[in-house]
């Protein structure tokens, strides 16, 4: 499988996907990320895989339908952008995979199978806010943000806020837990958040992405601002 | 205390690299991540200041939460990186002396800088509308600070006026009052502009290029009456 000539622009605040596709070539989407393509370029919106992985998919939080870019009739470009102002990274998969949140997905190559599917009891819903899917084989990942992705090396043991995990490779250890400083005496304070004060803690050495704005934070700030009911 | 500010301006985030012993205390929102090697201990207030649980809650009811983190490493070499939540930039100010801080900007600090959440300089009444609250500074060591939009300075030796939700902090030699931007306080609310802050004397003035109760007021009414 020849890999894709791909190329990021504008980054971090309005990164911008651009991908050459040669004729017969193919790339899987999230629905919403297509900005713009060639005439060349065929689309088709559909269910990608079995029942059971579609399911899985519906699972992970992401849309069901998968849309497909085929280079049919001719070698062409599609472009892709993050649905925020954010941010782009590519990773190379190789006989591997990797854990993408809720939302990070962007785009794959063919080679990729991604699937929301448990993975025993390690939490992918222990708690509000960290929803995974996993991109498995061989082949392109493009992940998306929502303000700049930084990159992080762990080689012990790190933490995470679950509203900011863009994507982790699976050499890591997880678990879902509280911050410690919001458990006071043993109770947790973090109802005062609405929920907010989980955090992911890897364990073992990989890498994290982590983005540096949040959807979460951003609508609990939006939230005053909201009308009053009116009761009358 | 080593610090980088990364992704300036829209999507900046704060890098600080500490050594066992050394603290922080932040928004409770702002930690994005952060290394194993920290206690992290929250309150309502400043450790071993004034204030208490109920003032933070009653801040959070206003449509601010005012809680704080504590952040101590306990080994060497520990990384902490915090955001805002707005698309925005970070400024670092080597306190000395008094700034005077708008709730939403101010991101972290050196706890040998106390911080002031009651700070009433403007008067309680002319900001309940707008959903702000201001904190005082005082003290010497490393203030972060965030802002909506760019942030830009004016060294103000004279007069200047700013609305007041474009306001990220100024020092406390600046005297001010709060007025109206047009002729009458009806006609400058119909214009657009909110309640203007005029300083006067010599200080530095810290601005942001986009005001957030006027972006809150924008998105607000578009969502569902809670």
């Amino acid at each position: 499988m020849s890999s894709l000539q791909f190329d990021i622009s504008q980054r971090p605040d309005f990164g911008l996907l651009t991908v050459q596709l040669e004729q017969g070539q193919k790339i899987y989407s999230e629905p919403a990320a297509m900005a713009s393509m060639d005439p060349s370029i065929g689309m088709k919106a559909g269910l990608k895989g079995g029942l059971g992985k579609t399911l899985g998919k519906a699972f992970g939080g992401e849309s069901i339908i998968i849309n497909t870019f085929s280079a049919d009739s001719g070698p062409g470009e599609v472009v892709f952008a993050p649905g925020a102002p954010g941010d782009v990274t590519h990773y190379q998969l190789d006989m591997s995979s990797l854990y993408l949140q809720r939302g990070a997905f962007m785009c794959h190559s063919e080679g990729i199978e991604l699937t929301g599917k448990w993975q025993g009891a390690k939490g992918f819903f222990s708690g509000k806010g960290l929803v995974l899917l996993k991109a498995e084989g061989t082949g392109d990942l493009f992940f998306n943000s929502y303000g700049a992705i930084l990159e992080v090396d762990v080689t012990d043991e790190y933490i995470v806020d679950t509203s900011y995990v863009v994507a982790f490779e699976e050499t890591l250890d997880y678990s879902v837990s509280v911050l410690p400083g919001l458990k006071v005496g043993g109770k947790l304070k973090s109802f005062l958040f609405g929920g907010e004060g989980l955090v992911v803690r890897y364990r073992g050495q990989g890498r994290v992405w982590v983005q540096t704005r949040a959807v979460n934070p951003f609508l609990s700030w939006v939230y005053p601002f909201r009308p009053a009911k009116n009761n009358n | 205390m080593q610090f980088e500010i990364l992704a300036q301006p829209a999507a900046s985030a704060l890098r600080l690299t500490m050594d066992a012993g050394e603290e922080l205390t932040a928004e409770v929102g702002a930690m994005i991540a952060m290394s194993a090697g920290f206690t992290v201990e929250t309150s309502g207030r400043k450790k071993g200041g004034g204030g208490g649980l109920m003032k933070g809650l009653k801040r959070m009811f206003a449509g601010e939460s005012f809680f704080l983190n504590h952040f101590t490493a306990q080994q060497s070499a520990q990384t902490l990186i915090l955001g805002p939540k707005l698309l925005g930039d970070i400024m670092h100010h080597n306190l000395s002396g008094t700034l005077i801080v708008q709730g939403s900007s101010w991101m972290a600090s050196d706890p040998g800088i106390d911080i002031d959440a009651s700070w009433q300089g403007f008067g309680k009444a002319l900001f309940s509308g707008e959903a702000m609250f201001w904190v005082k500074c005082s003290g010497h060591g490393d203030l972060f600070l965030s802002s909506f939009g760019a942030i830009y300075e004016i060294d103000v030796d004279g007069e200047y006026t700013v609305d007041t939700g474009h306001i990220v902090a100024f020092e406390d030699t600046l005297q001010f009052r709060i007025g109206k931007a047009g002729e009458s306080l009806i006609g400058s609310f119909l214009g657009g502009e909110g309640l203007v802050c005029k300083f006067s004397g010599q200080g530095k003035l810290y601005c942001q290029s986009h005001n957030p109760p006027s972006f809150g007021s924008v998105l607000g009414p578009k969502l569902k009456p809670r």
